[in-house]
């Protein structure tokens, strides 16, 4: 059996099937074809066990000790440079176009997406986590009130997320917020402790993520997952993981709900 | 078949989508309007550990690693009012890239290959891939260890090396490498199943 050339497309596309790269009806061809081809099928298979291979198998590095403070003291004498207002606006006009190309495609693309490696998930998360930062405010909608929150998430996304009330546990409600990973756009609500705030995403688990354990934090921030009726949660935060760990359970547990 | 449909963009340098502002309400809170260093402690430093992990890669040197993701941090730092959201570690990556190859044209010119020759080396290389027969008993590489797979990664052509490290070790997804390392979503699909496949041939080879 003589396989097919690396620049084959059939090949490409296998390999960025296995990467989650693929929209439905292509991953659905792909996936037909394997069938088909065992050639590919065992391209496919290689595939993985060389990413599990890289996984298991390689240290991940840390850069030495110091390395960050020797940075963070070479920045202290220096200015950054301001950026022209013409790329701002530009900048926001491109993020308003890309919002109501996310919210027309809706549900379609839950299915590309539900095929997205857990850490790869935690990874946007974290990072629309770091974004509501920076933001003005972290939140769209601000209320403390889930029977404000809620409604608000309705007709913005499939499913309006299941909001409860735990400001008696001292971790009162901000707000929520649509996220997008890569094209479906999720709720998040907010919450705070002290002065961390906590973003809680549900993302409905058709058809299931890729098999694989989440990191339990990415970049200083922690990260804690769990599943109740086909929706998967995550809970981000600079709080300590205990505390998060507790967030959680007492979100999970709550009868508080609207 | 074509190579066309990958998933679309969300927007520009901005794979993972923008953050999306339906509704602006309330009064600017006390975590808005960061300065830029405290932009930089958010979006540069919580991603020192994988800079620095992409540099060795890329210099297969701990000690001229460190040098570039000084040199990069500098970068991203002069640049950060210009950071355009999105993923900022694959930001930060693109930055690490283009500085480690900026950082040995300069002090390791001996080390750097023209694009050209990268290039002639992919063609000379794929003619000479495509005649291999299939050999499907991929499970011999589980016996693998750490140290060959390392060994086995540094030795793939720059072009290769860096396709795969920020795919399959970084998790960047291919428009992230695209930008990162200019060029083509083309060029980055090819270039990574080549990767894999001369990685995985190089590895067998170890059996």
């Amino acid at each position: 059996m003589s396989r097919p050339k690396s620049d084959d497309s059939s090949v490409l596309l296998v390999h960025a099937y296995l990467d989650g790269e693929l929209d439905p009806a292509n991953a659905l061809s792909v996936a037909q074809q394997m069938g088909e081809e065992p050639a590919l099928a065992a391209e496919a298979e290689r595939v993985k066990e060389l990413q599990k291979l890289i996984h298991d198998r390689l240290p991940r590095e840390e850069a030495p000790p110091g390395l960050r403070a020797r940075i963070e003291s070479s920045i202290g004498a220096t200015r950054p440079r301001a950026t022209p207002s013409w790329l701002q606006s530009w900048r926001a006009l491109a993020a308003s176009v890309v919002l109501a190309a996310a919210v027309a495609s809706g549900a379609t693309w839950l299915v590309v997406d539900a095929q997205r490696p857990p850490t790869q998930v935690a990874e946007l998360l974290v990072s629309d986590h770091i974004r509501a930062l920076m933001a003005p405010e972290p939140v769209d909608v601000v209320s403390s009130d889930r029977h404000t929150v809620k409604p608000w998430f309705n007709g913005r996304i499939s499913n309006s997320p299941r909001v409860v009330d735990l400001a008696k546990d001292d971790f009162p409600l901000i707000g929520g917020r649509v996220d997008v990973i890569g094209r479906t756009p999720v709720s998040t609500l907010v919450y705070r402790r002290a002065k961390h705030l906590i973003s809680l995403t549900a993302v409905p688990e058709d058809g299931a993520f890729a098999p694989g354990g989440a990191p339990r934090s990415i970049g200083g921030y922690n990260v804690v997952r769990w599943t109740e009726n086909g929706v998967s949660y995550w809970a981000i935060s600079d709080l300590e993981a205990k505390e998060l760990e507790m967030f959680a359970q007492l979100f999970r547990s709550s009868q508080n709900e609207l | 078949m074509s190579i066309t449909p990958l998933r679309p963009r969300t927007g520009p340098n901005n794979p993972e989508g923008p953050p999306v502002r339906l509704v602006s309400a309330g009064a600017p809170g006390s975590i808005g309007g960061l300065d830029d260093n405290a932009l930089f402690r958010t979006v540069v430093l919580p991603y020192i550990d994988d800079a620095y992990r992409l540099a060795r890669w890329l210099t297969s040197n701990g000690a001229d690693a460190e040098d570039v993701v000084q040199d990069a941090s500098l970068r991203a730092f002069r640049a950060i009012r210009s950071y355009p959201g999105g993923n900022p570690r694959a930001w930060l990556l693109s930055i690490v890239r283009n500085t480690a190859y900026s950082w040995m044209r300069k002090n390791r010119p001996a080390t750097i290959v023209s694009v050209d020759d990268l290039e002639a080396v992919e063609l000379e290389r794929a003619a000479y891939d495509e005649t291999r027969d299939d050999t499907p008993e991929a499970s011999l590489i589980t016996k693998v260890d750490a140290e060959q797979l390392r060994a086995a990664i540094v030795k793939l052509p720059a072009p290769f090396r860096e396709t795969l490290v920020l795919r399959d070790i970084e998790g960047l997804d291919y428009r992230e490498i695209a930008e990162a390392t200019e060029v083509p979503i083309g060029t980055v699909m090819s270039r990574l199943a080549r990767a894999r496949r001369r990685l995985l041939e190089t590895l067998r080879q170890n059996d």
